[in-house]
């Protein structure tokens, strides 16, 4: 590598600074850029999905607490696609089993259904926040693996300074640019990753809190229906 | 790996790739850092200082170092003569009181008959072959004559010459001289008046000038070295008070004469007006032609710019003007050193840099 500093674009351009990295910068970036990708396809994709799932709580809600009859209103939304639908079938399916014999232990069928139905919640909400800790991991470790790149490019550069006897910038400015840019490429990946991990964690946690208040709901409505039997 | 999952790969892949596109073609390259744009400044380059003098006196040789010499440098006797010297000086003086005990002891009446030819034959042959100088010494040697014969005197001379033969001998044949018979007294004086005499003559040689003759004779020499006076001069101090006038003025001189122009034009370049931003960058090369009195001889000539640029060009006439406008309403120039007139580069047609005040 010829240690010449030329102040055109096309030397200070990513690609260029890439090219001209060590070994193990390279691999720094290339593992960085990997994981900003992936950070950016995880955003979007809890983005969409967190999305959706709110407006469909939203929806389902005001709809089952519209609906006349649950048997009518389970018929209709058993199949639909949602964290509260499927707490809503869990209730149902569970409620089913406990009145399909002759005697009805009251007490034991509420804590059934309580224990059902929390056990879907949180197997929602496990599926809802999964690949969430992906961003925790990327956005606390990207910088520290960006700074490793640094630190090893930095250490080349003055070693290029040792080999050629010359302290001038023009010997360690390349090095130290291209050894930069991989702390930049972390910051890049690790910045987002943070953001939107807490951001998602607050929607996951109102989703959660949503979908405990529907489910303690369509207890209190079984509890209610199971003290009218008999 | 679900729907909104690949969607949001797709998304993230697309985005990345477009971003560092973006980069590598220069989207957010930082601008290109602003020329610097360098001021002019005044340098004078001085080489020397002061007066130069083109052709300067040639240097007068030095007078010599050496002192006048008045003889021939005294040498150091040899320590053996000087005490032989004293030796024979009394040798003949206690010869004399000796001689006169045997006066009385041999018979008184040959002693007359003796003295009057003896000195005479004795003179002769010691005196031909060494002339004038025995004469003191031989005087003394006389005395005790009496009582040698003419006999033994003849043979002296032939005596005498293995005696001088030895100088450190002298003293020997002196001491045998009262002991033994007035005969060797006799040659014995005689022959130390001949050594003694001998050596006079050829003072600078070695060991021969312990006689009181030699001694009055030899001109003194200078013990000092040649060397004392180096560095000084036995001529009067060729110096005077005022230098020679120089030929040219040098470069120091050149430059406190055109501070001192600038100083007193000073008050008329404040009058002037800057024509425009950028003016006072321009610095005109002005050649004045002066009288001895400071006045101007003719028109100011501008005869140079320098720090013209595109910012200022459409003011150099302008500046020409004012220039020429200064000095010549602050022309009779006063103080001005009047031995530096007429020189080569003198003021009397002198060029200076001048630029507007600013």
């Amino acid at each position: 590598m010829n240690p010449v500093l030329t102040m055109d674009s096309a030397t200070l351009s990513p690609i260029h600074l890439f090219l001209q990295a060590d070994l193990v910068v390279k691999g720094v970036m290339i593992g960085l850029l990997l994981a900003s990708v992936w950070t950016w396809a995880l955003i979007v994709a809890f983005w969409r999905r967190l999305g959706k799932t709110r407006k469909g709580l939203a929806r389902f809600e005001r709809d089952f607490w519209k609906a006349e009859d649950i048997d009518v209103f389970y018929k209709a939304e058993s199949e639909t696609d949602l964290p509260s639908a499927r707490v809503f079938a869990a209730g149902v399916t569970e409620w089913r089993r406990s009145t399909a014999g002759g005697t009805i232990d009251k007490a034991g069928t509420r804590e059934r259904l309580a224990t059902t139905m929390g056990a879907a919640v949180a197997h929602e909400i496990d599926t809802l926040s999964d690949r969430l800790n992906v961003l925790a991991t990327v956005g606390s470790v990207a910088p520290f693996v960006g700074l490793f790149g640094t630190v090893w490019g930095i250490m080349r550069s003055f070693t290029s300074i040792a080999a050629a006897q010359n302290t001038s910038l023009a010997v360690v400015a390349p090095g130290i640019a291209e050894a930069l840019f991989a702390t930049a490429i972390g910051l890049f990946a690790a910045i987002p990753a943070v953001i939107a991990y807490n951001r998602f964690s607050h929607g996951i946690n109102r989703i959660e809190a949503s979908l405990n208040r529907f489910a303690d709901g369509f207890h209190a409505t079984l509890s209610r229906q199971l003290d009218g039997a008999r | 790996m679900d729907r909104s999952e690949k969607i949001g790969f797709g998304v993230a892949l697309v985005g990345h790739v477009v971003l560092f596109a973006l980069l590598s073609v220069g989207f957010l390259d930082t601008p290109e850092p602003p020329k610097i744009v360098q001021q002019p400044i005044d340098i004078s380059l001085v080489p020397d200082v002061a007066l130069e003098a083109i052709a300067p006196q040639s240097a007068e040789t030095p007078a010599e170092s050496v002192a006048p010499d008045e003889g021939t440098p005294e040498d150091a006797a040899p320590p053996a003569p000087q005490e032989a010297e004293p030796e024979p000086q009394p040798d003949p003086v206690p010869p004399a009181p000796q001689p006169a005990p045997p006066k009385p002891a041999p018979k008184p009446a040959p002693p007359k008959p003796a003295p009057k030819p003896e000195p005479k034959p004795e003179p002769k042959p010691v005196a031909k072959p060494r002339p004038a100088p025995p004469k003191p010494v031989a005087k003394p040697a006389p005395v005790p004559k009496p009582v040698a014969k003419p006999a033994p005197a003849k043979p002296s001379p032939a005596k005498s010459k293995p005696a001088p033969a030895k100088p450190a001998a002298k003293p020997s044949p002196a001491k045998a001289a009262p002991a033994k018979s007035a005969a060797k007294s006799n040659a014995a004086p005689a022959k130390s008046a001949a050594s003694s005499a001998k050596p006079a003559k050829p003072s600078a040689t070695k060991g021969s000038g312990s006689t009181a003759d030699a001694k009055a004779a030899r001109p003194r020499g200078s013990r000092l070295g040649d060397n004392f006076l180096k560095g000084l001069s036995a001529d009067p101090s060729p110096s005077k008070s005022e230098a020679p006038k120089a030929a040219k003025l040098g470069a120091q001189a050149a430059a406190n004469i055109g501070s001192a122009i600038l100083r007193q034009v000073q008050p008329c370049a404040n009058r002037q007006v800057t024509p425009g931003p950028g003016a006072e960058r321009i610095r005109v090369t002005i050649n004045l032609k002066l009288n001895r009195d400071g006045t101007l001889k003719s028109r100011p000539t501008i005869t140079g710019h320098a720090g013209v640029d595109d910012e200022n060009r459409r003011y150099v006439d302008r500046v020409d003007d004012l220039a020429i406008a200064t000095f010549t309403g602050c022309s009779p120039l006063r103080g001005l050193p009047d031995d530096l007139y007429d020189v080569q580069n003198g003021w009397s047609n002198f060029s200076l840099r001048y630029k507007l005040p600013g």
